[in-house]
């Protein structure tokens, strides 16, 4: 699965096996071997480099296989082999790079140095250095995550400092953290060195609780309360559920994720640190420290490798906001997953996201090692994989219930629904969820399912942009599987009015299917019920001229003008119709003549275009000259031309969508004429806010804007 | 000494596919035949490193660009949209050239939508080095994709069995009919 950038040529290793002689099979272009022509020779031993990184970038993800004897294993590999550079760097750089990529092995990679210390301590020496060197140059640019991972690596390995080991610098960082927060109400940069701190302390406390270890633990939680504890000025803007609702009646309890996990270290240090979620594959090693000959020796101590936290310490590459801990299922009466004081809430949550974020490259990746969390932490901390959630009832007492399937989704789904934006676009955790169905259906689908029903339920005391993001996400979702729901369980919801939020919802997410369908085979989908959702004028490829219907104002010149546009007339046979528009409509009193003349035009370049968007493109561009000129003259025209496309493309309003955003890119409308008529002239007492349509005009053209903006920032 | 590399801990899905590799492998081996005619081909990777444009496959053939649009706009605005037509017929024969603005919105679009749902099938992303007129013809000898001339899977969605299957032109018609 790894992406090796070079091959490795023939030739020795400095290896002491006696394979030398065998031939390589190594080509470049392995692609374009026909493998049926060439069987595999098993007996073909392959070279240590190779064995020790497949070794290395495989601990831990099979359950079959004892994570510590793996450890063991690959600690002898590299022991014995250690005079060699490939093997240094191959011991290396992979474990900094799990570290990195693959928080949930830090444990188990630190296990391998552990058991490597014992054996040869340059290893120790080499790799803690290379780890410092790495943790510096974070500290310095400003990448917080990837700090926060390496001193969770330093944690782990706390047992063979032979100073205070990573305590100095959670000190450091904490007055940083105060200082920041004392020079700004605003900041939150002070916060995420808080939370650092209190990611690190669990993972000292799990490998090591000497009295002295627990004391600086508890100093440290004694200084970072007062910081994890007050509530953040930003924390409205993260709150993804409408705040006019009692405590009590919220769908979902407010916390933020540093003031959960103050609370569940000092509940964690009243119980003497049991931590019981954290896998520990050093026991070998921390306990006994014994090696083969039977002796005891004790492993070497290292001093922590010299790492300085800068004066002033930046902010980094993103923007930083107070994160709340999502989740779906969490304190409801089956504890499918941790409750919120339960300390394996906020670490295994964490791990999840930050895999998530960095995997983004490889969906498939990510989507197995959710499925398969329960590798990598203590041995029974979840019930076995696809337990149904009836099943968890009947579960004995003191065992735990909680189920892998419904920590995944609410991980992937924390991240959809984070305010202000998640890490990715939003697609990509569609597809996170999407793969995982494909992979473990049976196990995944059904939390899914209650995920769904959770945030349909509380779909009207839902942010408003985060409610368009599940109806976009769901009906995406459904697109992938062949459309299947259980649309039956909202048939009441039908009878609602449609400015109801679970009726605009199913309303919204059935036309966004249609967007990927056709409103035939998503009416087959449906039960007859919901029939009178797609009228049969979504049907039609091609809605009807309304200036074909003599009844329509204008209709006489509205053909002529579709008749010349048709034929590609001169400008001067154009204006001639336009003409007699005006002066009808002055007859008529019509305020602003050039209305009504820009509605004839428009229309016609719709009805032209209506082929597809290449279609209406091409007509567009070819007249304009003339859409050019409407704006400048008159706003009320330069909105009629939105009106004329909104209200052709009536029954299908993501083309209207989409012809409006191309109109912009020409700068035939204006973002603020899109604003003012949405919001405005089309605001219908408010109606308009139930419908998709609206919210995606704005959001768009202020997507767009943004990105303009943001474009020539940098 | 063998220099130890390793990008990242697991594949990343942002690259190049087989195909375009091989692509390109062979219009190298071309080019020596016949220097004076043809330009020199700047590396794979320099070419595609920037790319912005996208080759889809296994539409069928009743994908409307609307359904594209929706699609693939998920991973960032798009520029432009062009269907794959049969040459001859001029109409969609499964497969388009979707590109956008920037290069970050490409490989988006090959981590989070190739390999996923559109219209019901599985549709196939691979980067491009832009389209250019005449690219947008199937080189099918019947007039659509090459794939579709030999196909025996009955498929639906691209007009059914193989051009020359269901002409009943199998293999070996040059050697005539049996006893």
């Amino acid at each position: 699965m790894a992406d090796v950038d070079r091959y490795e040529p023939r030739g020795d290793r400095g290896h002491r096996g006696g394979y030398g002689g065998k031939k390589r099979r190594l080509r470049e272009d392995d692609d374009s071997y026909d493998r049926r022509d060439r069987p595999q020779r098993r007996r073909y031993e392959e070279p240590t480099g190779t064995r020790l990184r497949k070794q290395l970038l495989a601990i831990a993800e099979s359950p079959l296989r004892n994570a510590e004897d793996e450890a063991l294993n690959i600690a002898k590999i590299t022991a014995e082999n250690w005079d060699d550079q490939y093997i240094k760097d191959t011991f290396c750089e992979i474990s900094i790079l799990l570290v990195l990529e693959q928080p949930f092995k830090i444990p188990f990679v630190a296990a391998c140095v552990l058991h490597a210390n014992t054996q040869n301590s340059e290893i120790t020496t080499e790799i803690l250095a290379r780890a410092g060197a790495k943790a510096q140059g974070f500290l310095e640019t400003g990448g917080w995550k990837e700090v926060k991972l390496l001193l969770r690596f330093f944690a782990c390995l706390h047992s063979l400092f032979e100073d205070a080991g990573v305590f100095p610098i959670l000190d450091e960082l904490f007055n940083r953290a105060v200082d920041l927060q004392t020079a700004s109400s605003e900041d939150t940069l002070g916060l995420e060195l808080v939370k650092i701190i209190l990611f690190t302390i669990p993972y000292i406390m799990a490998t090591s609780t000497s009295e002295s270890e627990q004391q600086k633990a508890a100093q440290l939680l004694n200084k970072t309360d007062i910081v994890a504890s007050t509530p953040h000025m930003l924390d409205a803007l993260v709150d993804p559920y409408i705040n006019n609702e009692e405590e009590e009646n919220r769908p979902m309890g407010f916390q933020t994720i540093l003031t959960l996990l103050q609370k569940q270290l000092q509940t964690e240090a009243a119980n003497e640190w049991k931590l019981a979620c954290i896998p520990r594959p050093y026991s070998a090693v921390v306990t006994s420290g014994s090696d083969e000959n039977g002796d005891a020796p004790t492993p070497a101590k290292h001093p922590f490798p010299s790492i300085t936290v800068p004066t002033t310490v930046k902010l980094g590459p993103k923007a930083l906001f107070p994160e709340i801990y999502f989740s779906l299922y969490a304190d409801q009466d089956i504890e499918s997953v941790p409750p919120t004081s339960n300390i394996a809430a906020s670490l295994i949550r964490d791990t999840l996201v930050d895999t998530m974020n960095h995997l983004d490259f490889n969906r498939n990746a990510v989507a197995k090692f959710l499925i398969e969390m329960d590798c990598y932490w203590a041995p029974d901390t979840f019930v076995k994989r696809a337990t149904p959630f009836d099943k968890l009832r009947a579960v004995p007492e003191n065992k735990s219930t909680w189920k892998p399937e419904d920590l995944a989704v609410d991980a992937v789904f924390s991240q959809l629904l984070q305010l202000p934006t998640p890490e990715h676009k939003l697609v990509y955790y569609h597809s996170v969820i999407t793969e995982s169905c494909k992979i473990a259906p049976a196990a995944i689908a059904p939390s899914l399912g209650r995920a769904i029903r959770f945030l349909f339920r509380n779909v009207d005391a839902m942010d408003m942009e985060l409610f368009y993001r599940f109806m976009e996400w769901f009906a995406h979702h459904l697109s992938n599987f062949e459309f299947r729901w259980k649309w039956t369980e909202w048939l009441d919801e039908l009878d609602q009015s449609d400015l109801n939020p679970k009726k605009a919802f199913i309303i919204g997410a059935l036309d966004i299917e249609i967007r990927l369908s056709f409103a035939k085979r998503i009416r087959e989908t449906l039960p007859v019920q919901y029939a009178p959702l797609i009228p049969e004028g979504r049907d039609k490829d091609t809605p009807d001229f309304k200036y074909a219907d003599d009844s329509t104002p204008y209709a006489e010149e509205g053909r002529e003008i579709l008749a010349l546009l048709k034929k590609k007339a001169s400008e001067d046979e154009i204006q001639t119709v336009m003409d007699k528009i005006s002066a009808k409509a002055a007859e008529h009193n019509v305020q602003d003549v050039l209305v009504p003349c820009t509605d004839a035009y428009m229309t016609s370049v719709c009805y032209i275009g209506a082929k597809s968007i290449s279609h209406v493109l091409s007509c567009i561009d070819r007249c304009k000259e003339r859409l050019l000129a409407i704006g400048p003259q008159s706003e009320p025209a330069r909105r009629q031309i939105i009106s004329s496309v909104v209200d052709y493309w009536r029954d299908q309003p993501g083309v209207a969508v989409n012809i409006v955003d191309k109109l912009l890119n020409y700068t035939i409308i204006t973002p603020v004429s899109v604003i003012e008529w949405a919001l405005t002239d089309r605001l219908d007492r408010g109606r308009a806010l139930a419908r998709s349509q609206t919210y995606e005009l704005v959001a768009t053209t202020m997507a767009k804007v943004m990105n303009r903006v943001r474009q020539i920032v940098d | 000494m063998p220099q130890f590399q390793l990008r990242n801990t697991v594949e990343r899905l942002d690259k190049p596919s087989s195909y375009a590799m091989s692509k390109y492998k062979k219009r190298r081996r071309d080019s020596n035949s016949d220097p004076s005619t043809r330009q020199p081909s700047p590396d794979l990777e320099e070419k595609l490193k920037d790319a912005s444009t996208l080759y889809i496959g296994n539409l069928s053939f009743y994908t409307t660009e609307e359904q594209i649009h929706a699609l693939f706009s998920k991973a960032g605005e798009l520029k432009r949209l062009v269907m794959g037509l049969d040459r001859f017929t001029k109409t969609p024969c499964g497969f388009c050239f979707v590109e956008y603005y920037t290069h970050e919105d490409a490989l988006d679009c090959l981590k989070y939508i190739g390999g996923t749902k559109l219209d019901e099938r599985i549709i196939r992303c691979d980067l491009d080095e832009g389209f250019s007129e005449g690219r947008q013809y199937g080189r099918g000898k019947s007039g659509g994709q090459v794939r579709d001339e030999y196909r025996e899977e009955f498929d639906p969605g691209r007009g059914g069995f193989g051009k020359k299957f269901r002409e009943g032109e199998g293999y070996g018609e040059e050697y005539g009919e049996g006893q």
